[in-house]
């Protein structure tokens, strides 16, 4: 690969983000900065009750507000078959509820009004009557016969969704039957919920003299939203133009469609005027797609000397009142059967089960390629019991037991074909940077005079940049993506994506590759995204898989204008093809440098002096299809000091050595890893999306859910190998969320390491100080 | 959400004098801050309401009060009370047991036991504020239950229940209630 200039800007440089001017500036433009003419807006009432008959709804005294324009029902739906909604995991949702209610906040009725106040003011004066029903709140308790059946709209009179297994069940139960040295542990992943600055919202524009349809969209997904809203609304693709302004973080929960969206456009159809419907931050925590809610055991067998023989896995998923994950079609759990992790396991058996519970509905990927980081934590935590079993040192268990670098491209016992790797060398470095020897040391002699210090090693495999169209797709449409590049006559240049940022750095990471392919310099390349009307189609941002699709699309697509402007330098310089070479931002004759023109003269020739025969203009599209997934991966290692007294963590250091192949951008990397660790932080320690028994919400304001600020947040300590995909066009692999996925078990670890001697084998997550006060008081421990 | 509190307060009063109030609804309704009796349909059943505003959020629970068990002879009394709010914001249900016992310098000592089970609206404001919120109220209960005692001395044995009822009083409960929940060691 060609070492582009600083002015260039090319693959490595660590320029600064081009949209952080605007961001910085408070220049963004969000959903919430669109006014439109005459626009109005909408509120949601929602229920009270996690699980009640829904009797009667009287909007009478709402209608009576003045300025109230119009109120929609689950009955008014109804009749426009409208009240249900397809969901992206082959379920449906209600819009708006009829017959009965299945979560408490959930979508009752829409209230239409001139200003945003009035709206909130008249929705709370619709009076609905309500009868309460026995609530399921506990998964566990899903399928007791006794259970309450939540779903009865179904054929299937039951709350389980779908069993789904892989792997070698036979095979694994008999090594285990067989096996010295066996080791479990049942871990929770708790439910808990992205919580992006920006909640949810819209404005939904329906012209009635065009018929056509703008709507300004918090999605991840604009193309695939469209496409929905025309299947599902009936209205014609061409005639729906979706936009996604500046997102303020999507993290996943920007993925769904959720029922405000959909209410939008039907008031928007009936009023003929704008409808903006923003949610407020409890509406967001408590309504739209949670993450996570995994209760999984996992099971390792081994030999005495630590060598690992196979894996079993057994998960109940909660899922909700509905199906609401983004799931790849044929994967109902995801990519969790990558739950083999970094190890070479012989065999492994892996099944997950999921329930209805009268919880709010989603599953969504929280910075996750679909339900990674529940695999990710659980086979960490996985290997550190099993070092406990064997009393080994956990990193010494991990050497032993890693994919070797020679056994690449693997295949795993649960069917996933590895890329590239070198598990050991992060290890390596991650131990050195910790100085992991003396840490140990310094334990050991700490625990002699009573103290509390654990050190927590987690060393992760990702999976990510779905994905290859044989393999995935979100409700049938293939998981491809796409990048067009137009270069004007000036020499500058336009790309527009399938994807779409939400604060990832997209117009300044695809400039990058635009300016390795072509020379030009990445401050001359205008990036673009999120107008369905302009952009190629793509499958949108989540999953990392912006660079490894985009990313790839970006670079075949600079190629083939590259390959154009060879033909055109070629007539320039009066000089065959072949006899033309490339250096960034130029094509120049073999042997004779001075003979060359720059791509600018190039571009301004396909516009103003075209080769015979040759078509004019200089552009080029491509619809990346990946061949597989890429692999990241990393080794992770905390260090926590824990106060006797208070039970209160402190994490003392945090080193982090991440591998995504080739990178584009090392300062957006790292911000990336920096903000990936902090969200992993407050899921181990801080946040949880908690229900009482009657299904009432316990983490449904920023007083219950937790954000990490600089206060909780440590010092993280980054690095990095480097071990390129063989399959990517520029090697590069992924990295938004392998600092989300590897983190929590490294935290989580740390902890169990530093109160294993008390025999504490496992703590679920948030691991509060209040847990962990508990434990040492049972134990005996105070200060 | 289920909340229990259990309180104990003694009174200058006979126990035959605090009983003749404990046991009468209608009384004891008026101690309850923006409560009322609306309806009386048998000798043990009764329709009432109460409205409770915490911060911004109004709740009129409109419902039933159905004396469980009335044990003269011990003192014992327990009403359990279940309502939903109007606009339907959400229920709430409480089983209230109280229990008298004379005390040796004549008057009585008042043990009350609540059960307060509370879904929607005000049982998202999270266990911290609506403990709170319960503990406001039952000091309200007991303060205005002493008033009542001594007001019933002095008008002769009959308790005004002519005034409308006051909701509980917004601002100020909310306000201490975050106070309270800020200021208390976190779990």
């Amino acid at each position: 690969m060609h070492k582009t200039s600083p002015e260039i800007g090319g693959m490595g440089h660590s320029i600064k983000r081009k949209e952080d001017l605007r961001f910085t500036q408070g220049k963004g433009n969000y959903v919430d900065d669109i006014h439109l003419p005459g626009m109005v807006y909408g509120h949601l009432v929602r229920s009270p009750y996690a699980h009640a008959r829904l009797k009667s709804v009287n909007a009478e005294k709402a209608k009576a507000l003045p300025g109230v324009l119009a109120i929609i029902t689950g009955e008014d739906l109804a009749k426009a078959g409208l009240s249900w909604m397809p969901t992206l995991s082959g379920d449906k949702q209600m819009v708006l509820a009829t017959g009965k209610v299945l979560f408490q906040s959930q979508e009752v009725a829409f209230v239409v009004a001139e200003d945003q106040y009035t709206a909130a003011d008249a929705a709370e004066l619709v009076e609905v009557d309500y009868e309460e029903l026995p609530v399921l709140v506990d998964p566990h308790k899903a399928l007791d016969p006794k259970a309450p059946i939540l779903r009865d709209d179904r054929d299937d009179k039951t709350n389980h969704i779908f069993h789904w297994e892989v792997g070698d069940k036979q095979a694994t139960d008999k090594t285990f039957k067989d096996a010295p040295v066996k080791a479990k542990v049942d871990a929770i992943f708790q439910r808990c919920h992205p919580a992006p600055l920006e909640t949810c919202g819209c404005v939904a524009d329906f012209n009635r003299a065009t018929e056509r349809l703008t709507l300004y969209l918090t999605s991840q997904a604009p193309h695939a939203h469209r496409t929905l809203f025309a299947l599902v609304g009936g209205i014609p693709e061409q005639n729906i133009r979706v936009v996604s302004p500046d997102i303020g973080g999507g993290f996943g929960n920007k993925v769904p469609i959720y029922p405000g969206y959909v209410c939008a456009v039907v008031a928007s159809l009936t009023l003929g005027v704008p409808v903006k419907w923003m949610e407020t931050r409890s509406e967001n925590l408590q309504s739209t797609g949670f993450a996570r809610d995994y209760h999984m055991t996992a099971e390792i067998a081994a030999d005495n000397s630590g060598k690992v023989k196979a894996l079993r896995v057994k998960t109940l998923a909660d899922h909700g009142a509905f199906n609401a994950a983004a799931q790849p079609t044929k994967f109902p759990a995801g990519i969790f059967s990558i739950c083999t992790g970094s190890y070479d396991f012989p065999t492994a058996f892996c099944e997950v089960d999921g329930v209805y519970t009268n919880k709010a509905p989603g599953g969504i990927a929280y910075r996750c390629s679909f339900r990674i980081t529940e695999a990710a934590y659980l086979i960490e935590r996985a290997v550190d019991v099993l070092a406990g079993e064997l009393k080994m040192d956990p990193a010494e268990l991990r050497r032993k037991n890693f994919i070797a670098p020679k056994q690449f491209p693997y295949k795993s016992a649960l069917g996933w074909t590895y890329d590239s790797g070198d598990y050991e060398a992060a290890m390596n470095k991650a131990l050195k940077m910790v100085s992991y020897e003396e840490l140990r040391k310094e334990q050991a002699e700490k625990r002699k005079k009573g103290e509390l210090m654990g050190i927590g090693i987690s060393s992760f495999t990702e999976a990510v940049g779905a994905g290859p169209a044989h393999t995935f797709d979100i409700v049938g449409i293939k998981m491809f993506d796409s990048c067009e590049i137009r270069i004007h006559p000036t020499g500058k240049a336009i790309c527009r994506m399938g994807t779409k940022s939400q604060g990832q750095g997209h117009e300044t990471t695809y400039a990058q590759i635009v300016a390795q392919e072509l020379g030009i310099p990445a401050t001359d390349v205008m990036v673009e995204e999120g107008d369905t009307d302009t952009a190629p189609y793509g499958l949108g941002t989540y999953a990392s898989r912006s660079t490894p699709t985009s990313g790839a699309a970006t670079a075949i697509a600079a190629k083939k204008i590259r390959d154009k402007a060879r033909k055109i330098a070629a007539f320039l310089l009066e000089a065959s093809e072949e006899d033309l070479e490339w250096e960034p931002g130029k094509f120049f004759v073999k042997g004779a440098p001075s003979k060359a023109k720059t791509i600018q003269e190039i571009a301004f020739a396909a516009y103003t002096n075209v080769p015979p025969g040759l078509e004019a203009g200089l552009e080029a599209v491509n619809y990346y299809d990946p061949p597989n997934l890429t692999f990241p991966f990393g080794t992770y290692i905390c260090v926590v000091d824990i106060d006797k007294g208070t039970g209160e963590i402190k994490v003392r250091r945090f080193v982090a050595v991440d591998d995504c192949g080739n990178i584009i951008n090392p300062m957006i990397v790292e911000g990336q890893i920096h903000g990936g660790l902090t969200e992993g932080l407050a899921i181990a320690f801080m946040q949880l999306i908690d229900y009482d028994e009657n299904g009432n919400v316990q983490g449904g304001t920023f007083m219950d859910y937790l954000l990490p600020t600089a206060v909780e947040t440590p010092n993280w300590e980054t690095d990095k190998t480097c071990t390129p995909s063989p399959h990517h066009p520029f090697g590069a692999k992924g990295i938004g969320e392998s600092p989300n996925v590897g983190s929590p078990a490294a935290f989580v670890n740390a902890v169990v390491d530093a109160l294993s001697h008390l025999g504490v084998k496992h703590i679920d997550m948030p691991i509060t100080p209040w847990k962990v006060w508990n434990i040492l008081k049972e134990n005996g421990i105070t200060a | 959400m289920a909340i229990k509190i259990e309180k104990t307060f003694q009174v200058k009063e006979p126990i035959e004098k605090v009983w003749s109030l404990l046991s009468d609804p209608y009384k004891v309704v008026t101690c309850v801050q923006g409560a009322q009796i609306t309806e009386q349909i048998d000798d043990r059943n009764y329709k009432g309401s109460i409205r409770v505003k915490v911060g911004p959020s109004v709740t009129d629970y409109k419902g039933e009060i159905q004396i469980v068990h009335l044990d003269q002879e011990a003192y014992e009394i327990e009403i359990l009370g279940k309502g939903q709010d109007v606009r339907g914001k959400g229920s709430a249900s409480m089983k209230m047991t109280g229990k008298l016992r004379a005390l040796e310098d004549g008057g009585t000592e008042v043990t009350s036991i609540s059960e307060l089970n509370v879904v929607g609206i005000l049982a998202q404001m999270g266990a911290r504020v609506i403990t709170e919120v319960s503990n406001i109220m039952f000091e309200k209960f007991t303060s205005n239950f002493r008033q009542q005692l001594q007001a019933s001395e002095t008008a002769g044995g009959e308790a005004s229940q002519t005034h409308a009822p006051e909701p509980i009083s917004g601002v100020s409960v909310a306000m201490s209630a975050l106070k309270a929940a800020f200021t208390r060691e976190k779990k």
